[in-house]
Formats: C-alpha cells, sequence, structure tokens
C-alpha cells in the first residue's frame, strides 16, 4: 500500500498516521477509470466523492458570453509514480498524477460520487481558481475559497465575476500567459491542485435526519464561524455560478483532507513518457455549434452565488494577452452563433453534459 | 429470465418512476440499439450484449460497469489485458486475495501518492 495522501490541514505537511494531531489516515485517494476517487471511511461509509478532467471544446475567446460548452469525455489520469524516470524530479516530488493536454485545449472538472457533501478547493499553479489567492492548506470562509458537492456540479474556469468564469486553457509555462504567472510573475508550479474535505459525520447525520431537513430548507444555516511544465491559463468568458457554502465553515472537518497534485504534460511530452498517444484535439466551437449539437446550463434553483474575485478579474484572457504581445496563441477562435441550450436543473441528471468518450 | 436481464429491467423500471426519459424506447436510443432488442435482453430471451454496449448501459443506468460485465459473464477487454501482459503475476494475486473481506482488498487498492507542493 503506497503512503496514504492525508495531510495537516494546518501546517500543510504531507502526515503519516503517527502525526499529532492528525487523525488515523485512512483517507483515501485512488485512481479509477481516469477519475479521483476519494473516500473517508473513517468519517463515514457515505463519505465519498469523484472528480474528473472533461475534455471539452474551447470557447471562443471573444469577449462574448457563452453558455457551457460539452464533455467529451475524461482526460487520461495516470500515477505519476510509473513515470518517474522519466519525468523531471521536480514532478517527482510532487506527487500525484499526471494528464496530457494539447496547447490551447480547453478542460472543464466534474465532480460526482455521492449526496454527502464535501468542501473542495481547486488552484492552478498555485492560485486559487475561486479567489486568486495563493494557495493555503485550510478553508477560509471570507471570501470563500472552496466549491460545496453535491451543489456544486461543476467547475469550467476562474470566477471573475459573479455569475460568470474564464474557461481553463492549457498554455506552456513560461509564456506569461497563466494565472499563476499573470498573479505573481513566476512560472514556478503550472499544473492544477485539488484537496477535498468532507463534511464532520455528526454535521451530516443531522442533515440526514428528517426533522433536520425541514429546518434546513426553512432558512439556510449561518456560518458559525469565520520545467517544461504546462499551466492553465483563463480563456473565454461563460456563465457558470459558483455557489456559496449553505452549511458554514464550521461543517467541514479539516482534520480530514486529501489533496492531489496534477501535473500537466503537453502532448508530445505526453507520448514520450508514457508511450500512449493523447486524446485527439476537440472540434472547434465553430464547427460543433454548426454541427448543431447543444450547449448547457445550469440552473441551481435558490442557491446563491459568490462574488467573482477582483484578483481574477483583473487577469488578462489568452486572446487578449496574445494581441498585446503580438502573438496568435489561440487556433481556431472564430466567433461562434450558439443555438440550442439545454437547461440542467439541481434534481437533474449532471450527466448529460458529458457525452460517450 | 437471466440474472443480467431482470437487473437491466429492474434498474431501468425504478429509474423511470421519476423520470420518463429511462421508457424502453428511450434508454434503447441513447445506447444506439432497436427498443425490441432492449426488451429482449431484459426478458433473457438473448445473450447479455457486446462489451461496448453494455458499458453504454451501465453509463446510461448509472451502474458500474465491471459489475455489469461480470453480470452478463464478461469481464472487461483492459482488464483481460492486463492479465494478459502479467498473467502469472495476476493470476496469483486474484487467487490470493479471491476469499479475502472487501476491507482488506481495499486495503491493497492503490492510493495516489500525495508529495512535497
Amino acid at each position: 500500500m503506497m503512503r496514504s495522501s492525508a495531510w495537516c490541514a494546518r501546517c500543510g505537511t504531507a502526515t503519516g498516521n503517527d502525526q499529532p494531531g492528525m487523525e488515523d489516515g485512512d483517507a483515501m485517494i485512488t485512481l479509477e477509470n481516469n477519475r479521483l476517487a476519494i473516500r473517508y471511511p473513517d468519517v463515514h461509509p457515505d463519505a465519498r466523492c469523484t472528480i474528473d478532467f472533461q475534455r471539452t471544446l474551447r470557447i471562443p475567446d471573444d469577449g462574448t458570453d457563452y453558455p457551457l460548452p460539452p464533455g467529451l469525455g475524461r482526460f487520461p489520469l495516470r500515477h505519476l509514480d510509473d513515470y518517474a524516470a522519466r519525468l523531471p524530479q521536480a514532478w517527482h516530488r510532487r506527487g500525484g498524477v499526471i494528464t496530457p493536454m494539447h496547447q490551447a485545449e480547453a478542460m472543464w472538472i466534474s465532480f460526482g460520487g455521492s449526496d454527502y457533501p464535501f468542501a473542495v478547493k481547486i488552484a492552478t499553479g498555485k492560485i486559487c481558481a475561486v479567489t486568486g489567492d495563493d494557495w493555503v492548506n485550510h478553508l477560509n470562509g471570507d471570501p470563500q475559497d472552496y466549491l460545496v458537492l453535491p451543489e456544486q456540479p461543476w467547475l469550467d474556469g476562474y470566477c471573475v465575476e459573479k455569475g460568470f468564469i474564464r474557461q481553463f486553457v492549457a498554455m506552456p509555462l513560461g509564456e506569461g500567459y497563466t494565472a499563476e504567472e499573470q498573479l505573481t510573475g513566476e512560472a514556478e508550479h503550472g499544473g492544477l491542485q485539488v484537496v477535498a474535505y468532507p463534511m464532520k459525520r455528526k454535521r451530516y447525520e443531522r442533515l440526514m435526519s428528517p426533522r433536520f431537513a425541514m429546518d434546513f430548507e426553512a432558512g439556510p444555516d449561518v456560518c458559525s464561524s469565520p520545467a517544461p511544465d504546462m499551466g492553465l491559463a483563463p480563456g473565454g468568458r461563460m456563465r457558470q455560478e459558483i455557489y456559496d457554502d449553505p452549511y458554514g465553515l464550521d461543517a467541514w472537518d479539516q482534520r480530514h483532507a486529501s489533496r492531489c497534485f496534477v501535473s500537466i504534460a503537453n502532448s508530445t511530452q505526453w507520448m514520450a513518457v508514457t508511450g500512449e498517444r493523447p486524446p485527439t484535439l476537440p472540434p472547434s466551437a465553430k464547427e460543433y455549434s454548426e454541427a448543431g449539437l447543444p450547449w448547457f446550463e445550469w440552473y441551481g434553483g435558490d442557491a446563491k452565488a459568490v462574488a467573482g474575485a477582483k484578483k481574477l478579474a483583473s487577469l488578462a484572457s489568452v486572446a487578449e494577452l496574445g494581441k498585446a504581445k503580438g502573438q496568435d496563441p489561440l487556433p481556431e477562435n472564430e466567433s461562434t452563433r450558439v443555438t440550442g441550450v439545454r437547461t440542467i436543473r439541481r434534481s437533474g441528471d449532471t450527466r448529460v453534459r458529458e457525452f460517450e468518450p | 429470465m437471466t440474472r443480467f436481464g431482470a437487473f437491466v429491467r429492474d434498474r431501468r423500471e425504478k429509474l423511470r418512476r421519476d423520470d420518463r426519459r429511462y421508457s424502453l424506447r428511450q434508454v434503447a436510443a441513447r445506447i444506439g440499439i432497436e427498443p425490441a432488442y432492449l426488451s429482449k435482453i431484459e426478458r433473457g430471451d438473448v445473450a447479455p450484449p457486446s462489451e461496448a454496449t453494455t458499458a453504454r448501459l451501465a453509463r446510461e443506468l448509472d451502474v458500474d460497469r465491471d459489475m455489469l460485465l461480470a453480470l452478463g459473464g464478461k469481464v472487461s477487454s483492459d482488464l483481460k489485458e492486463i492479465i494478459r501482459r502479467r498473467p502469472r503475476l495476476f493470476a496469483e494475486l486474484i487467487r490470493q486475495l479471491k476469499e479475502a473481506p472487501d476491507d482488506a482488498l481495499l486495503r491493497v487498492v492503490r492510493e495516489v501518492r500525495d508529495g512535497d507542493w
């Protein structure tokens, strides 16, 4: 059995089970069919969630607000340790998994697994995708720097404004396009980082009891306490809300956390390292729309959205920055007219956005 | 009626109680087969379908693909390939673990290693 991925939320050090102040590290994060599967059998048998990274078309980076594009199957994920001999030492030190992306390819993140609530923080280049702040190893409530599952089924990009995001687009580190480089001036980390915290067991059991469910529906709870590497850059704008935490920061069991560094290899590196072909490039937004295929929007009911982050709103999109640099970093960036938007409601099936790989 | 057919029918009917899109006709259309063929599968009049069709059916019904393949007497081709590459090692591993309880099996599942970042 590999070393547990449990880590200390306060000091940020990866821990074994003998660390003081840390619960028995039976958190598990495994790879199942190109999906991160996170389980906390010690917290509750229901405490499990999944995270996968969906291939998608890149929406035009043209200043227009687009609906959500489809999922075209999962990006492959592999244990980084399996290819350690062919990867830089710095990558090996980070552990986690490795995935391939073409330059200027887009992705979105899909959450699933169960109805057990989780708080999940997503960063790119160690910059929080919700607040634009540097990575910290705990949850912040003000401003909220995490997503709440299962309320949030997807994340497509950086939260730049209330109800709007800029799509995650892969760009080589070192050229200045990534969110990390734009905000820190450094091209140090790249990749994508994930940490997931389960809801406290007692809180979940109260939530599941019928009496509490009625109380809960009557009004939401009030927060009771305060290298040759690829990174992700902000692309075109689309409509997507990041939902406010309806449970409050105190609901989350921050003694239990699973985190994972997702290193992104460009398609050439991926073939050299794994011997596998990366997935083919998705169609352009224009080709997709002209084929009459559907776009999507999510209706979250009464759920409130968090405000956008000023830091993220200040980022230049890849197209804007390319223009300023006199470069053309986005092939096939023609604007497209979107017809056929399907609205998916919270009680509906979130999988309809994903096509059969 | 086969176990495979009965399971598929029960699962689809359960989903259909809440969502009419799980009618025989609509499910068949979404997985790319004729409604009459899906009906025969559910009644057990024909053998369980191919691996690809079973995988689409599993996804459609939101059940585990390997479990549904096993109900149909099949093993996923990617698992076969894994065993074919290192047959002695994996055959021995599977035989040794065949009676192990689930929690013991979970302990040998490989975790994603978290490093220093």
